[in-house]
């Protein structure tokens, strides 16, 4: 029971879709620097990503891969039109500053290489909770990017003035999304091994009461 | 001074380094020569032919319906995908086993479908960009700029990649920072 739940959740947090997959990286590098742009990201990478999957998993698994591929490819670019429309009425400014980036979302790594090599391995309720949890994981890693980015490189949250003394503005840029992400995957890791090693610490102190 | 400009322009519109295009595939390319052959090869080629093809696709569909232009760059990658595969398949057929896992890999990634996106976007700011041979151009110089990304990359993966880098920062972290501070480096030349 406790493997199969540590299984699910593994998508926010023992196996991250950006920090440890490193996948679907470059609208957090490029386009996660304010928390506008990241809202609009999240709310069209959740729902292009999830609905993606979902209609792909009723492609037949007996299609050789290439197809299977450029079908699942050709299955997010249609969910992609009316996520766009829905997209430009809530966020018309972000969709513009995005730019090309809204339309690579759809031909992100989870749904072209990672459906067929881990969410449709499982059952249909599982897969949806574990494809649940690995959105949720990119969402989470977008605003947390997007909201250092924003407070340290603009001195703002959500547009608004925040007290910050010292800007580095260079964190607004592409290579500021760079470093800090590397940096984000360093704490991650570190945080992640830490974590297990008390786990197995427990575990073997729990055998050795017995 | 024309080369020094030429080549200062060059790093400047790196799709990796400015756009951060095609990132996660650069890291498996930059694994070894082999592999940043095989892949930097079939990204060029995708690049190179989808760009001809984005030129068709965006002089030819009505301005109302360019919201499809996505469904035809899937539909136009994933045909070159089959083309390369049937001609690899063909051509050589005794190293097409290796072959195809660089064609898998350099399909459908941010590298090709971005350039194809990034050249639509151009052309539209400069009309005189709308010519066949400034695609074609512009998508050999991104699959040249992946190139040069991975040859920069490779040039310090191993040590990125050693016991000398804390566990924790080794590999994928290291990496990111790296690029980073070449992106930098090249931001600086802008």
């Amino acid at each position: 029971m406790n493997e199969r739940r540590s299984s699910i959740f593994d998508g926010v947090l023992g196996d991250n879709a950006v920090l440890s997959g490193l996948m679907v990286i470059s609208p957090v590098i490029i386009c996660g620097n304010t928390i506008k742009n990241a809202e609009a990201l999240i709310c069209a990478f959740s729902a292009i990503t999830f609905l993606s999957v979902l209609i792909a998993s009723f492609v037949p698994k007996k299609l050789p891969y290439t197809v299977k591929v450029i079908i699942y490819a050709l299955i997010s670019s249609i969910v992609y039109l009316p996520v766009k429309n829905a997209a430009e009425k809530f966020y018309p400014d972000s969709i513009t500053r995005i730019g090309i980036y809204f339309p690579l979302l759809a031909v992100n790594s989870l749904i072209i290489l990672q459906s067929e090599a881990r969410f449709f391995k499982m059952k249909k309720p599982r897969m949806l909770a574990s494809l649940t949890f690995y959105i949720i994981g990119f969402d989470a890693v977008m605003l947390l990017t997007a909201f250092i980015r924003e407070l340290l490189a603009y001195g703002t949250i959500r547009s608004k003035m925040a007290d910050v003394n010292t800007l580095i503005s260079g964190l607004g840029e592409p290579f500021g999304g760079f470093i800090l992400l590397g940096l984000m995957c360093g704490a991650y890791r570190k945080i992640r091994s830490i974590a297990r090693k008390e786990k197995n610490t427990g575990s073997d102190l729990n055998v050795s009461g017995k | 001074m024309y080369l020094v400009n030429d080549i200062i322009a060059f790093l400047a519109a790196n799709l990796i380094l400015s756009q951060a295009l095609g990132t996660s595939t650069l890291f498996i390319a930059a694994d070894s020569r082999r592999k940043l052959v095989g892949t930097t090869c079939c990204i060029t080629l995708f690049t190179t032919i989808g760009s001809a093809a984005a030129f068709l696709i965006n002089k030819e569909l009505p301005s109302g319906y360019k919201d499809l232009t996505l469904i035809f760059y899937v539909l136009t990658v994933g045909l070159l995908y089959v083309g390369l595969l049937t001609t690899a398949y063909f051509i050589t057929p005794e190293r097409f086993e290796k072959i195809r896992k660089y064609i898998h890999l350099s399909a459908f990634n941010c590298a090709v479908i971005g350039t194809l996106f990034t050249m639509e976007q151009k052309s539209a700011d400069d009309p005189s960009l709308m010519t066949l041979k400034e695609y074609v151009k512009f998508g050999f110089e991104a699959g040249l700029g992946f190139i040069t990304a991975a040859l920069i990359l490779t040039a310090a993966f191993r040590k990125l990649n050693s016991s000398k880098v804390p566990s924790s920062f080794r590999g994928g972290p290291a990496i990111l920072i790296y690029l980073g501070i070449i992106s930098m480096a090249v931001y600086s030349l802008k």
